[in-house]
C-alpha cells in the first residue's frame, strides 16, 4: 500500500512537472503578451513583391519632420490628416508589435523573440533577393507631433540596428523611417495602440548588376576592403 | 526502486534540455527567446537602456553577474554563442557547397546567396551542403 502511495506521489510529481513545463512554454500568452509571429508568416507576406514606386528615404525624413511642426489653425484632426507617405501602402507589409521601454528606442526582452523571428525571416531563402524598409509609427498620445516623429524614427533605427549588428543582416538590405503620427496604421483610430506597431515593408529587389552581397559575404568583403585601406 | 524512479524522473525532466543542447544550431528567435527567458529580469533591472546588442548587452550582463540569478549566470552566454554560430554558418555554406554552387548552380562562392534558391532545389546536393543551408537558416 505504501509503495502504491509513493508511486502515486511520484506520478503526481511527474504530472506536475509536465504541467509546469506546459505553462512555462505558454507563459507569454498567459501574461497577455502577443506571441511572436511565425517566421513563415513574415516570409509569405513579404515575398510577394513584384515592383513598387521608388522611395527616397533621406528626402522623406525632413518632409515628415516639417509637417509635424505645422501648427496652423486649419489643421485637420488626426483621423483626417492625409498620410504623409501614401506610397508606403503600395508595398507588401508585415505589421509587428514590438515592446519598447517608455519614451526610448530600447527593445524590451519580451520582444527579443520577435526580433529573432524577423532576422530568421530575412535570412530565409525566399526573402534573400529583397530589401526592406522598417517603418516606425505613433499613436496620438498628447505628445508633440514632432517628438513622436523623432521617437518613431529612433525606434525604427533601433530595430534596423539590431537586425544589422546583432543578427548581421546586410546593412544594404534595410532602411528605416519614422513617420510618427503623420501616418497611421489604422487611420480611423489614431489613438489605438495598433498604431504603435512596427511595419516591415518589402521595397525593392536587390539589383542584379551590383548586388548587395549576402550578409556573410558582405562582412568578409567589408573586412577585405578595410584591410586594403589600411 | 524508489531511488531508481527518482533518477528516471530527473532524467525525464532533464531530457528536453539535453535534446536541446544536442540541436545543431538554434534559430535566431530561439536564441533570443532563451536570452529573454534566462536573463529578462536582469536586463530590465541592470541593463536598462542597453539594446539587444551582442557586445553591449553581453558586457552589461557579465558586469552584473554578482547580482544575477543562477539561471541567468548559467545561460547568458549560450544565446550569444548560438547567434554567432548561426551567422558563421552562412560563411560555411560557401565552403560546404563549393562544388554544388559551381557545378550544379553555375554560380560563384563569392555570391553564395544568389545560388541559394538553386541549392535548395537542385538534385545531387551533398549532405554536408544541405546541413549547411539548414544551419544558415536558408531553409
Amino acid at each position: 500500500m505504501r509503495v502504491l502511495l509513493r508511486d502515486l506521489r511520484l506520478r503526481d510529481l511527474g504530472l506536475l512537472a509536465t504541467f509546469a513545463a506546459v505553462i512555462a512554454a505558454t507563459s507569454p500568452a498567459v501574461r497577455g503578451q502577443a506571441a511572436a509571429p511565425a517566421r513563415d508568416d513574415i516570409v509569405n507576406a513579404l515575398s510577394k513583391f513584384e515592383s513598387g514606386p521608388e522611395l527616397d528615404i533621406p528626402a522623406l525624413k525632413p518632409k515628415i519632420i516639417e509637417r509635424s511642426r505645422s501648427r496652423g489653425k486649419n489643421e485637420p484632426e488626426a483621423s483626417k490628416r492625409p498620410p504623409i507617405v501614401p506610397e508606403l501602402r503600395e508595398f507588401p507589409t508585415f505589421n509587428v508589435p514590438i515592446q519598447f521601454d517608455v519614451d526610448t528606442p530600447i527593445i524590451l526582452p519580451e520582444s527579443y523573440e520577435t526580433m529573432g523571428r524577423i532576422a530568421d525571416a530575412f535570412v530565409n531563402a525566399p526573402l534573400l533577393p529583397f530589401s526592406f524598409l522598417i517603418v516606425g509609427h505613433s499613436d496620438t498620445n498628447g505628445k508633440a507631433r514632432e517628438a513622436n516623429v523623432i521617437l518613431s524614427q529612433r525606434r525604427a533605427d533601433a530595430v534596423r540596428e539590431v537586425l544589422v549588428n546583432t543578427f548581421k543582416i546586410s546593412a544594404k538590405r534595410i532602411q528605416s523611417l519614422g513617420v510618427g503620427e503623420e501616418q497611421f496604421i489604422d487611420q480611423a483610430k489614431p489613438a489605438s495602440p495598433v498604431n504603435l506597431q512596427i511595419q516591415i515593408l518589402t521595397v525593392a529587389k536587390v539589383p542584379d548588376q551590383q548586388p548587395a552581397a549576402p550578409p556573410a559575404a558582405a562582412t568578409t568583403a567589408a573586412k577585405k576592403s578595410s584591410k586594403k585601406k589600411k | 526502486m524508489v531511488r531508481g524512479r527518482k533518477i528516471l524522473l530527473i532524467l525525464a525532466l532533464a531530457a528536453p534540455s539535453l535534446a536541446h543542447a544536442a540541436d545543431p544550431i538554434m534559430t535566431f528567435s530561439d536564441a533570443a527567446a532563451l536570452l529573454a527567458k534566462s536573463c529578462g529580469a536582469e536586463i530590465s533591472a541592470n541593463c536598462r537602456g542597453v539594446n539587444l546588442d551582442a557586445n553591449r548587452l553581453k558586457e552589461c550582463l557579465s558586469r552584473n553577474q554578482d547580482v544575477a540569478s543562477s539561471q541567468c549566470r548559467a545561460n547568458f552566454l549560450v544565446p550569444f554563442d548560438q547567434i554567432q554560430k548561426r551567422i558563421a554558418a552562412r560563411v560555411t555554406v560557401a565552403g560546404a557547397c563549393r562544388l554544388e554552387i559551381i557545378k550544379l548552380c553555375h554560380g560563384s562562392t563569392k555570391e553564395t546567396s544568389k545560388s541559394v534558391p538553386c541549392l535548395l532545389t537542385a538534385k545531387g546536393v551533398s549532405r554536408n551542403c544541405t546541413q549547411a543551408t539548414i544551419d544558415a537558416g536558408y531553409r
